[in-house]
This record gives structure tokens, sequence and C-alpha cells, in this order.
């Protein structure tokens, strides 16, 4: 133990690393602080970058960027009430009004101490749910991982806030994406046209950067430029902040164990983590009315929630290969390119990778502190800078990062394709995070449920017979259909309270 | 572009029963019961049945209104958007393939220097701040990506120094 922990820490201790980190942090504040530039959209583009560092260093990077693209997605939310990120979008409107009752430094420190603190409550959870569950994981079978995929694939149609069905469909698509290629059960070119370039099947990255980045480009070829930011000065900002943490000590740690919670199950991440954990504020709170008039409490809360969940969220990729949320998808990407497949060995056999990969969710959140105060203060000439100047710099990262990860122009056109897919789903209400999961996880779903099948020769039930794999079916299926509950209790519900109004 | 949803149910409809139709004639595994083909055949008719269930509306009442920041009437009304005003969202990916053409004849630079220009005169930037930016961003992430990275960008025309 106290040697895999030197180990890590000799791993981590290098000159490569701590430039990385820092340079992805910066990196991760900036655009994270962009409206409009989702964190999962600076992954994304960092991915081409990691290719050429060693594997801690891009780890590294990921964590970094990823940490602190979540916060620096309040700062925007709180000056402009844009939120930076989905993540922020929660709570934009309460941080906007703290602004404008001029608390706007209350507003933003909370927002980077309590980030802090539960991205770190995250990592501990990493730390003390990891091990465990690997050791339940050795026995899983091809059953249990179709399950587990699956119940992933429909935790992530269940949060999309948008139609059921749609989000159903979107990851369907997915899905079928991922059907492209030679790479299943028979070997044989599947959906490929005839095309050469797609024998090797579309890969998740190119994917992930049109449906986020491109995407997002055209976009804003459409919508009007947000407004600028007013230039204003800024008391301390981290004042105020260990009153704030006395009195709301709850309220930050039930936000770290929503986080944490919604982090480990597959599919579901950061933006989720917000909604519910500010929703479950304002509906335990002792002042709800206070609630959207520039209240901190919510802010604490959910604040504490979506930092904590970027660290859980590695817990499925780790074990499983399973993504927490988009962010881990990107993140698993990288961790196979390094020759870290993640799977339950991982913890015994690169332990002092695990362990690195812990300090340096632990260093990032601490680096946070005094980075993100840095950002708070210059974030009134960074958000100034137009839209026309960073979109056209963001196309240039789209087309040479699609081009540096297979050194092929395929990647360019599978860049610009799902950025068109992209941009339409979302105009119609096809959530695209489903059907991002669904390309990164088709091939394993699929080998999965092929192998399965075979093994059961055909038959359904063995998918039921083994205990954890009953576990997991019924909550798959329960997902399923939770949306076909939630519409026939909304159906019952009106003639219930209308059958009780008449009899009174 | 706001499509109504019988249209894009439809057009799942017809995708998911084309995609299971194609999984179905490949050609299966010798000796075993389960091949490439159930997947796609699995995938196809979930989606077909999806398409269907959204052709007829179910699951509407789930969608939330889209959270836009309301612009105030007087911006709104300022720019009436022409007919082809639509049209400027395929200007990125346009801009792409224009890259994949044209980047090994023209080289980066000058590629890149002409989707920088393209973007951001698209987004409304005045010449004073779009030919700098031109000249200045595809050198700049040469810089990171040939020379740092060693992606071997094409040359083309226009070779860097280093």
């Amino acid at each position: 133990m106290l040697n895999t922990l030197i180990q890590a820490l000799q791993l981590i201790s290098t000159w490569e690393v701590v430039v990385a980190m820092l340079a992805a942090s910066v990196y991760g504040l900036v655009i994270g602080s962009l409206p409009g530039l989702s964190a999962t959209m600076a992954t994304a583009l960092l991915v081409p970058v990691t290719f050429y560092l060693s594997p801690i260093a891009a780890i590294a990077t990921i964590v970094a960027a990823s940490s602190m693209a979540i916060f620096s997605g309040d700062i925007p939310g709180a000056l402009l009430r844009i939120p930076g990120t989905p993540a922020s979008a929660a709570y934009a409107d309460e941080a906007y009004a703290m602004t404008l009752k001029g608390e706007a430094e209350l507003a933003l420190g909370a927002g980077v101490w309590f980030s802090a603190v539960g991205g770190i409550a995250g990592v501990v959870s990493l730390m003390a749910l990891a091990p465990p569950l690997a050791e339940i994981a050795l026995s899983f079978s091809t059953f249990e991982y179709f399950w587990l995929a699956l119940l992933g694939l429909m935790c992530a149609t269940l949060v999309a806030r948008s139609s059921p069905v749609k989000a159903i469909a979107g990851m369907f698509i997915g899905l079928l994406v991922s059907c492209i290629g030679i790479e299943n059960p028979g070997g044989v070119p599947r959906f490929t046209f005839g095309l050469t370039d797609l024998l090797g099947g579309i890969e998740p990255i190119p994917a992930l950067v049109g449906v986020f980045a491109v995407a997002q480009v055209m976009r804003a070829m459409l919508t009007p430029e947000p407004p600028p930011i007013p230039r204003r000065k800024f008391g301390s900002i981290m004042a105020g902040q260990w009153t704030l943490t006395k009195k709301y000590h709850w309220q930050m740690t039930r936000g770290n164990i929503i986080g944490i919670i919604i982090g480990v199950l597959p599919g579901a991440g950061a933006d989720m983590a917000a909604w519910v954990s500010y929703a479950m504020s304002k509906r335990f709170s002792k002042e709800p009315e206070k609630f959207g008039t520039g209240h901190v409490e919510g802010l604490v809360e959910a604040g504490a929630s979506n930092n904590a969940s970027i660290a859980s969220g590695w817990v499925p990729s780790l074990l499983f290969g399973i993504p927490g949320d988009t962010i881990a998808a990107i993140a698993i990407g990288v961790l196979y390119m390094k020759g870290l497949n993640p799977g339950p060995t991982l913890f015994t056999e690169k332990a002092s990778s695990m362990y690195a990969i812990y300090l340096m969710f632990i260093i990032a959140n601490i680096l946070m502190i005094p980075l993100g105060i840095a950002m708070i203060r210059i974030a009134a000439y960074v958000l100034r800078a137009p839209r026309s100047t960073v979109m056209p710099v963001i196309m240039l990262c789209c087309a040479v990062g699609s081009f540096a990860i297979g050194n092929n122009m395929f990647g360019v056109v599978t860049v610009a394709a799902f950025g068109v897919i992209g941009y339409v789903m979302e105009a119609n209400g096809y959530p695209v995070a489903a059907m991002v999961l669904g390309i990164v996880m088709g091939t394993m779903v699929e080998q999965a449920f092929v192998t399965s099948l075979i093994k059961s020769d055909g038959s359904i039930l063995p998918f039921f017979e083994r205990p954890v794999a009953a576990i997991l079916a019924a909550m798959a299926i329960g997902a399923l259909l939770w949306p076909v509950m939630v519409w026939i209790w909304r159906k019952v519900r009106p003639a219930q309270t209308a059958s009780t109004a008449t009899a009174r | 572009m706001r499509l109504p949803d019988s249209v894009t149910g439809s057009f799942l409809v017809v995708l998911g029963a084309a995609a299971a139709y194609g999984g179905w004639r490949l050609p299966p595994v010798p000796g075993q019961p389960v091949g490439p083909n159930v997947f796609p055949l699995v995938i196809g008719t979930g989606l077909a049945l999806c398409g269907l269930a959204i052709v007829f509306g179910i699951g509407h009442s789930f969608e939330e209104e889209e959270e836009l920041i309301p612009v105030e009437e007087g911006q709104a009304r300022a720019e009436p958007p022409g007919r082809f005003y639509g049209l400027r969202a395929l200007l990125p990916p346009a801009l792409l393939l224009f890259y994949v053409i044209a980047a090994d004849r023209l080289g980066f630079i000058i590629t890149a220097a002409l989707m920088v220009l393209a973007t951001s005169t698209a987004l409304g930037a005045k010449w004073k701040l779009a030919l700098p930016l031109a000249a200045l961003a595809p050198i700049g992430i040469h810089l990171i990506f040939a020379k740092l990275l060693r992606v071997p960008l094409p040359v083309g025309l226009l070779p860097m120094p280093w």
C-alpha cells in the first residue's frame, strides 16, 4: 500500500505531468468559462494532444481540464446568466440573481470552494468504492456485463430531460453507428457500403468532436452573440466561504453524496447531478421561498454535487469500461490508447497508476482554488473575446485534431458528418449524449449480447439466472419502464384529485 | 431547423427498417446460431418502433420547452432572417469538407487561413479583426500540432520555415 503510494508519487512528480496538468487546468478554465463551449468539448478537443504524452500525463490533462471546466462554467452563469457548461445551467439563474444583488463575489466564491470540496469528496468515494467493487466485478460474466451496459444506456436516456422515446431513439442511432465496420462477431464488413474507410468503423473521438464542437459552431452561426460582460472590480472572493461551509454543512454533504451516486450510475453525469441537487436543496430547505431570488443555499448544494460526480464518474469507467458520463467516455478512449484497459484487474496489476489518478484528482481540486480565483478576476477580459475569434480557432482544432487521431483525412469527414447529425438531432429534441454513449458502448454491448446468446444457445432464460445478473436486469428493465409509470401516474393523478374534490 | 416530429419519426422508421433488413441479409457464422446479423436486427427493430412512437406523439409530454434566454423584442426584430439564413449553419461542415479536398494541394496554412477568414466573417467580424486572425491562427495551430506534437500536416504551397 505505502509502496504503491510512493510509486504513484514518483509517477506524477515528473516535469511532463506537472506542466501538462497546469496547462490543461488553464485550458479547461478558459474553455469552460466561454458560453457554449462545454466541458465535454474541452476534453474532446484535448484528446489529439494526449496521443503525444505519456499515459499518466495524458490522464492528468483529462482530469485537470474536466474538473476545471465544470467549475468555470459557473462564471458566465453568475455574471451573464448564460451557463458556460450544461452542468452549471441548473443554478445559473440563482447565481445571476445574487450578482444583481451585489453578491457576485459570494456566488463565485461558493462556486470555487464547494466545487473543490465536492471534487475531493468524489475522489474519496472513488478510492473507497473502486477496490471492493473490483472484487465483485471479477466474478462478472458476459450476462452481467450486458445488463450493466444496458443499464448505463438506459440511465443516459432517463436523465436526458427530453422525451424518453427520443432519447432511446438517439441511443439506438448510436448503437447503429457502432455496427459499422468489420469488428463484429462474424468479422464481415457490415454497413460499409463498399467504402474502405468505413471498414475500421467510426472512431468515437471524431464523432464526439463533431457532435459537441462542430455542432456548436453551427449553432453559433444562427444565434445572436451573447452580450459582453460588464467590467467590474471584485472584492475578496473567499471571504465568507468558511461561514457558509459551517452554516450549510449538511446541504454540502448531501450535495456531495447525491453527486457521487449520480456519478457512479453509468450514463448519468454532472449536469444531472446539479439539477437533482438543486431541486433537492429547494425541497428540503427551511426557507424555500428564498430560492430564485439570489439565495446561496442551492448553489452550495449543486456546486458540491456536480464536481463530486466528475471523480465518481470514473468508477464505472475504470471498472467496467462503461462511461459514467460523456467526459468519462472520452477518458475511456484515452485509457485504452495508453494501455490501461479498463477492467477490475486494473486495480491489482496497475495499482500505482490508479493511485496516481487519485492523487491527480486531489491535486487538480486543490489547484482549482487559486487558479479559479485568478480566473474569476480575469474573467471580464476572457469573456470579452468575441465569438468571431474563438469559433474559427475551434474549427481549426477540429480539423487538425480529427486528422491527428488517425493521420487520415477520413477523420475530418467523420467530424463534419457528425457535426450535421448532432446539430439536426439537438434542434429536434433528440439528446445527443444518449447517441454518444451508444457509439462508445456499442461494440461492448454487442459483444456481451452475442457471446451471452451463444453461451445460452439462443435462450433468454440464462440472462436472468445468475443473482447479480437478475438484479441488474431488474434495474435496467425498471429504467426502461420508468417513463411509462410516470406517464400513467400523471394521467391518473388529475383524475384522483378531481374525484376527491367532488367527494368533498 | 426544427422539423415536425412526424418527419423525424418517419425517417427513423425507414432507417431502422433498412438497418434491420441490411443486418438480416448478412451471412451468418457457419455452425453458430447467432452471428453479426442479430445485433443490427435488434437495433433496427427498436429504432423503427421508436420512430413509430414518435410519429404518434408518444412521450411528447415529457419534452421541456427550450430554456433559451429570452431576447428582447427589439433585438429579435432587428435582423429579419433572409430566406437562406438557415443555410449559414452548414458553413462549418462545408469548410471541413473543403479542408479535406484542398489541404493536400494548397497546404495547411493557406487552407486554414481561408477557413478562419470564412468562419469569422460569417460570425460578423470586421476585416480589421478577421484578416490578422486568418494570418496568425493557422501559424499558431501549426506550431502546436506540427512542431510540438509532430502531426504530419500537409505542406502544400507555403511551407513553414521550421
